[in-house]
């Protein structure tokens, strides 16, 4: 047979050289390297002038004193007042306050927490205030304004004023009863006799 | 040279001197820290807020969510939050008495973020699927028995992170996201009215991860990214940012603006929460503490107390710290208090008059927390 040698095997071929894939030119290889050096440049240009202003900057000292008036200024709900002297006011609106309802009680329980301490014959049973009034030793529900400890409202009334109750049961004496809707599902609230459920999510 | 070449020295060349002026900023910057605030409260004689164990206690637990819960915020002015969590789900509870008053299904279950509207008729969400989602909450339910989407606003590049409407204006918010940038959108067209960075912009130069708009002028929002800055822009101009603010070390989880809205808050990845002043840019205070060998828990979440006394902080490890602004004490820890959270905290806020703090966390719950205790008068 042609083309065999004479040991039989065939002629070797040249070993396969498999080229590389043309190479695409990166249109826009440039073009985003451009932009990134631009980039650059221009946050220099920024810093500069960030430098050049920094030597008309007050010194921190400034911002701290303005934030400790601001804070000490303002009352917070979430803070407990726990003070032996009247209080310094460091805001002209407090001065005023309690300059002129000095003696009337009814409006005290908006204002000032250090007129409230002036008026040690604050009364919380007259107070007919919707906010919880500083003055009284227990914040009073919104809805019955009455004291925590008399309130036996459902559960509209402020955070930790009344307990709210399972409103399939209402009579719930468990302090710690969080039921709030009545499940389709039927599961039994653990503090509650009545079905009520407080993690279905399909409950309404 | 080729042009490549020459574009890649000039890069090398730009990025040297750009650390070098960042390096001589803030020396220039230390100058001129004379105290912080911790050194002025002392100084002024200020003693730390001090905590009664039944002070400060979990008035409600709510419970209702199968995932962990990754955002909350609450209605400006009634008592009702929004949580978002990875059930998929959006749900609105009435605060007060526990109760959801809506479940909302999501088109994307990985959710990242929520928020209500100022008039708190609509809510908005967003997450991995680069969409900010608006829920108007009085609509009918469709065929399947789901609160349809009224508006898509669609645009973002990469996962929404954040989103908070702008106060007062129940047509535009603002988002943050993982492609680098925030947006302005314009609710009533699902249009964006500003891009803020981006690739042409200058901007953030990594993932935006929080965004807060100044309460007191709302034209002012600042952003917090995993390029460790914070930047404070005005959002009649894109084109830059007003203020980059440096010095965190790691990411930037979460900014808010202090209530009188001359300062920011912000929490990291490198364990620390600060407090910056927008309009001289210094670091006023950093809230930290020492920590053992289990290393650094990262912050996630942020809020003031309404008149800013009260730094609260969430931290991977499930501790949520109450910092006393002025004095940089931890004056109490909400984890360790009875009923606490299982889990990380993932998201807290606070009422809108300040009087509650709402809690979210991985153990698929979010719990309010008031003062319970006695405000004591002179006697």
């Amino acid at each position: 047979m042609t083309g065999l040698k004479g040991n039989g095997s065939p002629p070797s071929l040249p070993l396969p050289r498999p080229k590389s894939p043309p190479e695409y030119a990166d249109l826009y290889r440039k073009r985003r390297e451009m932009a990134k050096v631009q980039m650059l440049e221009r946050e220099i240009g920024f810093l500069e002038e960030e430098l050049k202003s920094i030597a008309g900057l007050q010194p921190a000292s400034r911002p701290c004193k303005e934030l400790a008036e601001f804070v000490t200024c303002n009352a917070d709900p979430l803070i407990p007042v726990r003070t032996k002297k009247i209080r310094r006011s460091c805001c002209l609106w407090k001065w005023l306050c309690g300059a002129s309802c000095f003696n009337v009680s009814s409006i005290c329980c908006c204002c000032c927490q250090s007129h409230l301490e002036r008026t040690r014959s604050h009364d919380c049973t007259t107070c007919s205030c919707s906010n919880p009034c500083k003055g009284c030793p227990t914040p009073k529900c919104n809805h019955c304004f009455c004291c925590s400890s008399r309130c036996s409202n459902k559960p509209t009334c402020s955070w930790t004023c009344c307990i709210p109750k399972c409103p399939s049961c209402l009579t719930c004496p468990s302090t710690r009863c969080v039921c709030n809707v009545k499940c389709l599902e039927g599961n039994m609230c653990s503090c509650c006799t009545k079905s009520c459920c407080n993690s279905c999510l399909f409950c309404y | 040279m080729s042009v490549l070449a020459e574009l890649k020295e000039r890069h090398t060349a730009a990025t040297e001197t750009l650390n070098g002026l960042k390096d001589k900023l803030k020396q220039k910057r230390l100058l001129l820290l004379d105290t912080d605030v911790a050194g002025y409260a002392r100084s002024q004689g200020k003693t730390p807020v001090t905590f009664g164990p039944t002070d400060l206690v979990c008035c409600r637990t709510l419970q209702g969510h199968t995932g962990k819960v990754y955002s909350l915020d609450w209605t400006p002015e009634k008592n009702r939050i929004v949580s978002a969590s990875q059930d998929g789900r959006l749900i609105v509870w009435n605060a007060l008495t526990s109760q959801k008053t809506h479940a909302i299904k999501l088109p994307c279950a990985w959710v990242m973020t929520c928020a209500f509207s100022p008039g708190g008729q609509s809510v908005a969400c967003g997450g991995l699927d680069s969409v900010c989602s608006i829920f108007n909450l009085n609509s009918p339910n469709n065929k399947d028995g789901n609160l349809p989407v009224s508006r898509m606003l669609t645009g973002h590049k990469g996962y929404v992170s954040s989103c908070q409407y702008v106060p007062d204006e129940e047509t535009h918010l603002i988002t943050a996201s993982g492609d680098q940038t925030c947006v302005l959108w314009d609710i009533t067209t699902g249009l964006r009215t500003s891009v803020f960075g981006g690739e042409f912009q200058s901007g953030h130069t990594g993932d935006v991860l929080s965004v807060s708009i100044n309460g007191s002028n709302s034209r002012m929002f600042v952003s917090s990214s995993c390029d460790t800055t914070v930047r404070l822009w005005d959002t009649r101009v894109a084109s830059r940012a007003v203020r980059t603010f440096h010095g965190h070390e790691g990411d930037v989880n979460t900014v808010r603006f202090f209530p009188d809205g001359n300062r920011f808050g912000t929490g990291s990845d490198d364990g620390t929460c600060r407090l910056f002043d927008i309009r001289t840019g210094h670091q006023l205070q950093e809230y930290s503490r020492p920590y053992g060998e289990n290393g650094v828990p990262h912050v996630t979440s942020i809020a003031f107390s309404i008149s800013g006394r009260l730094l609260f902080a969430g931290y991977t490890n499930g501790d949520c710290y109450v910092w006393d602004t002025l004095l940089a004490k931890v004056v109490l820890n909400l984890g360790s208090l009875q009923n606490s959270h299982d889990g990380r905290i993932s998201c807290l806020g606070l009422s809108g008059d300040g009087s509650a703090l709402c809690t979210g966390s991985w153990d698929t719950s979010l719990k309010i927390w008031a003062f319970g205790g006695h405000r004591t008068t002179v006697t």
